[in-house]
């Protein structure tokens, strides 16, 4: 019977609504009053330091390739100890869609993503971070990891100085 | 023929190919290490294996050690043969350093590639890793032995295949090491081929050390320019700088690899010096107006000294599509004479030779390595084409003798590539005529044209290395359109005015000589002096075709995008030109590269050729040459003479 059954609906829906005027609103305020989203938020990205202080990123190129919108690009460049490290390094954060993928990619922990939410800009370029606006001083997330020390390649630590490795063998020995 | 069935697929395979070659031809590839097809199998990696079912063989063999018979029944995706595969790449990266992230050869890497492949994911080896130090190898390639499977491929390609005798391998047991006795450059002229032949990162190209991933990589199919031989290449470019070149195969020119010359030439591409603009009198300028001030300077000239005083000059490494469109300009302009060479004897040494070249005599590289018999007249493989003496080498490691004919054969060429090889005087005293396939290797820097005219009448075939990698068509065409030299034509004392379209002109032609015009894209002696110079791209900024010494026609891509490089971009084009460069790219919007408003040269023939009314074409090929515009750049190239017909 359509007429009782439409009834029905309408008087459910007013109903609804009534009962809503006597809730706690949800809006929020913005900006007087912000959010604190979760730590796992994924929004304004930071390259971190190692707990040594240095630069965790090694420009290896990942992040960019993992990027499905293609907005970030670097230059590895190489110290005398011959560390690796982004000589320059670029997010166009006007084109990120904050997916996180190049945290995922990321082998060092270097790249990561922080809760700040706001970075809306007037100026597009201004929405173009360098280097020195990505690095922050502190670990982030993983505050332990240092790649250095267990990537062979004695940088950190001497040749074959890493908890995994022996020391550097001698080819000419002819010790079995 | 042998034919056999491999996972199901049928497939007949020439008599002595190996099982892994014939499942590659049905598309199915096993991973795989120390197997190389310049190389052969050794059966060392252990990684190969495939289950026979049925024939000669059965059980889990190493598919590069069995070759292909009839009857066998194969299996690739058997269960115990993908366990084995799995457990193999396992320990293979048992000692396997934890730095993909900053190894160049991460993401071109055959064995980040075959450890996937392989099915070994997560590491269960927790024993401590060996370590090695690594070696200073020279200014080319870097050494980090950590990364070493133990393929042996290094030293195979190295003292079997290229004669090098300064590096091998030494140690016992887990202490195995790849590198030279103590540090110091690489002797061999090929050493540049371990990068590719590596299948890990334990040498890598030093000259582009951390510059960018392979993805990121802009390629293509192109041809070496720096000699006559035209071995096929895979330039490597990123953020407009040449990084690297890397061998393409073509096993009719020079197979899977390129000498150290060719892989390591990139910088003039990236030298801040190459002109960017068109310049008059120093001063940079438009296109249109260096066009008008040219027309009008050779107006000039012309009214003051005649017509044909002015000289359209070539050269051996200018393209073909420039080179062919040269004859056109040189008669619009009035020019009176049209020259392809500079100097009188490379010009008439590379005429005889190249009139002397015919579809049935002209040896290419893969005639040398198939040779039983080679002589080398007048000439230095490693000064006048490298990768010959490469295709020498296996000549000889399958028997043939090598004899090194007159004064200006140095012996020191042989000893590079350990070829044992006889000293004669005269080409006469070779017993050529004992052999079935003997090839007379001559150059074209040292001998005369008598002595060139002379191989015409060796029972041999031959080959000529010329004087640049399009010098044969820029003989063919000189013949064609009756070119003489340029120091011939300055001898009449007529010349007063010179176009020079990628020409080297030694200085002294140049006097007295009102009017210098240069196409180019180095900065050579002519464009520093020139009144007016037109900016070029070069070969990796362009399509074009080169005919190499055995008049073969190959087309190569454009690989980048011209311009001046990211990296060291000047101030003027940052966003504060009057603060210092910062390390990253500008922060301004442009249309244009900074400093890539070049042109290929037969670009800029064409825009002069239609400012004189003669006809515009997108084409530069045409006439007898238009059969090569569909040149396929992955293919083997054409034979000039295939196109005659
Ligand atoms: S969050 Fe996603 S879109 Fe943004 S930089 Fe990372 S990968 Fe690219
Ligand atoms: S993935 Fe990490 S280490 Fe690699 S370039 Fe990106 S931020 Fe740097
Ligand atoms: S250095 Fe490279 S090519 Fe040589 S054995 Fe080791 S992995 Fe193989
Ligand atoms: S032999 Fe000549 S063409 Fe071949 S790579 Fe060397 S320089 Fe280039
Ligand atoms: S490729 Fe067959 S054992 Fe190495």
């Amino acid at each position: 019977m359509p007429l009782l059954t439409d009834t029905k609906a309408l008087l459910l829906g007013f109903w609804t609504t009534w009962k809503h005027i006597f809730r706690r609103p949800v809006t929020i305020e913005y900006p007087d009053e912000k959010r604190v989203p979760y730590p796992r938020f994924r929004a304004r990205i930071v390259l971190t330091r190692d707990p040594d202080g240095g630069e965790r990123c090694v420009a290896c190129y990942l992040c960019s390739a993992a990027c499905p919108v293609d907005c970030i690009s670097m230059q590895a460049a190489e110290t005398d100890n011959g560390r690796r490290f982004a000589a320059w390094f670029r997010i166009n954060f006007s084109r990120c869609i904050f997916c996180g993928l190049c945290a995922e990619a990321c082998p060092t922990m270097a790249i990561q993503m922080t809760p700040d939410y706001e970075i809306c800009k007037r100026e597009i370029m201004d929405l173009v971070y360098e280097k020195e606006d990505l690095l922050i001083s502190g670990c982030g997330k993983d505050p332990e990891y240092n790649f250095y020390r267990h990537a062979g390649i004695g940088v950190v630590n001497r040749r074959g100085g890493n908890p995994d490795e022996e020391p550097p063998v001698d080819p000419r020995s002819l010790m079995p | 023929m042998p034919k056999l069935i491999i996972d199901n697929i049928e497939v007949e395979v020439p008599a002595g190919t190996t099982v892994l070659e014939a499942a590659k031809k049905v598309g199915i590839v096993i991973p795989h290490f120390c197997y190389h097809p310049a190389l052969g199998s050794v059966g060392a990696c252990r990684l190969c294996a495939m289950k026979f079912l049925e024939g000669p063989v059965k059980g889990i063999q190493m598919s590069c050690m069995v070759p292909a018979q009839d009857g066998m029944v194969v299996s690739t995706t058997d269960d115990e043969a993908a366990k084995m595969r799995s457990l193999v790449i396992e320990w293979l990266m048992t000692n396997h350093p934890h730095d993909c992230p900053v190894c160049d050869e991460g993401g071109e890497c055959l064995l980040q590639d075959f450890t996937v492949a392989g099915g070994h994911g997560i590491r269960r080896y927790r024993g401590k890793k060996r370590t090695f130090l690594n070696q200073c190898l020279g200014d080319y390639i870097e050494h980090e032995m950590n990364r070493c499977i133990e393929c042996y491929r290094c030293v195979r390609f190295y003292q079997e295949f290229a004669g090098g005798s300064d590096l091998g391998v030494m140690g016992s047991a887990a202490r195995v090491y790849f590198g030279r006795f103590e540090d110091g450059a690489l002797a061999s002229p090929f050493s540049g081929n371990l990068v590719d032949i590596c299948p890990t990162g334990v040498y890598t190209d030093k000259t582009a050390r951390f510059r960018a991933r392979y993805w990121d990589y802009d390629m293509a199919p192109s041809v070496c320019p720096h000699c006559s031989l035209g071995c096929n290449t895979i330039p490597a470019a990123r953020y407009r700088e040449l990084l690297k070149t890397m061998a393409r195969r073509n096993d009719a020119v020079n197979g899977w690899f390129i000498c150290d010359r060719g892989r390591f030439s990139n910088s003039p591409v990236n030298d801040p010096e190459r002109p960017r603009h068109p310049m008059i009198e120093g001063r940079e300028a438009g296109w249109d107006e260096a066009f008008d001030a040219l027309l009008f300077r050779i107006g000039e000239l012309c009214e003051l000294h005649g017509e044909g005083s002015l000289a359209v000059v070539g050269s051996g490494r200018l393209a073909l599509e420039g080179s062919a469109l040269l004859p056109q300009l040189a008669g619009l302009l009035g020019a009176g004479f049209l020259c392809y060479f500079t100097d009188d004897g490379a010009g008439d040494r590379t005429a005889t030779a190249v009139s002397l070249l015919n579809t049935d005599n002209a040896a290419s590289m893969a005639d040398v390595r198939a040779s039983d018999c080679i002589a080398i007249v007048d000439c230095d493989l490693l000064e006048e084409g490298p990768m010959m003496l490469l295709a020498v080498r296996q000549a000889w490691r399958n028997g043939a003798p090598v004899l090194l004919v007159g004064e200006h054969s140095p012996l020191e060429q042989a000893k590079a590539a350990s070829i044992e090889a006889v000293q004669i005087s005269f080409l006469e005293e070779a017993p050529l005529g004992l052999f079935e396939n003997p090839v007379v290797i001559c150059g074209t820097k040292n001998s005369s044209p008598a002595a060139i005219e002379k191989l015409a009448r060796a029972e041999a075939r031959v080959a000529c290395l010329l004087p640049g990698p399009n010098a044969f068509g820029a003989a063919l065409l000189a013949r064609e359109h009756g070119g003489t030299s340029l120091a011939a034509a300055v001898a009449t004392g007529k010349v007063k005015g010179i176009v020079a379209v990628e020409a080297d002109i030694p200085v002294e032609l140049l006097e007295g000589v009102a009017l210098v015009a240069a196409f180019d894209w180095l900065p050579t002696e002519v464009v520093k002096k020139a009144d007016i110079v037109l900016p070029t791209t070069a070969w990796t900024e362009m399509d074009g075709t080169f005919v190499n010494n055995e008049g073969r026609a190959q087309r190569f891509r454009k690989v980048m995008t011209p311009g001046l490089p990211i990296k060291g971009l000047p101030e003027r084009y940052h966003a504060s030109a009057d603060k210092p460069a910062p390390f990253h790219p500008p922060r301004v919007h442009r249309k244009e590269p900074p400093g890539g408003d070049l042109r290929p040269a037969w670009r800029v023939i064409m825009d002069l050729i239609e400012r004189l009314g003669g006809e515009k074409t997108e084409e530069p090929l045409s006439g007898k040459l238009e059969a090569l515009r569909d040149l396929d750049p992955e293919g083997e190239g054409v034979r000039i003479w295939e196109i005659d017909g």
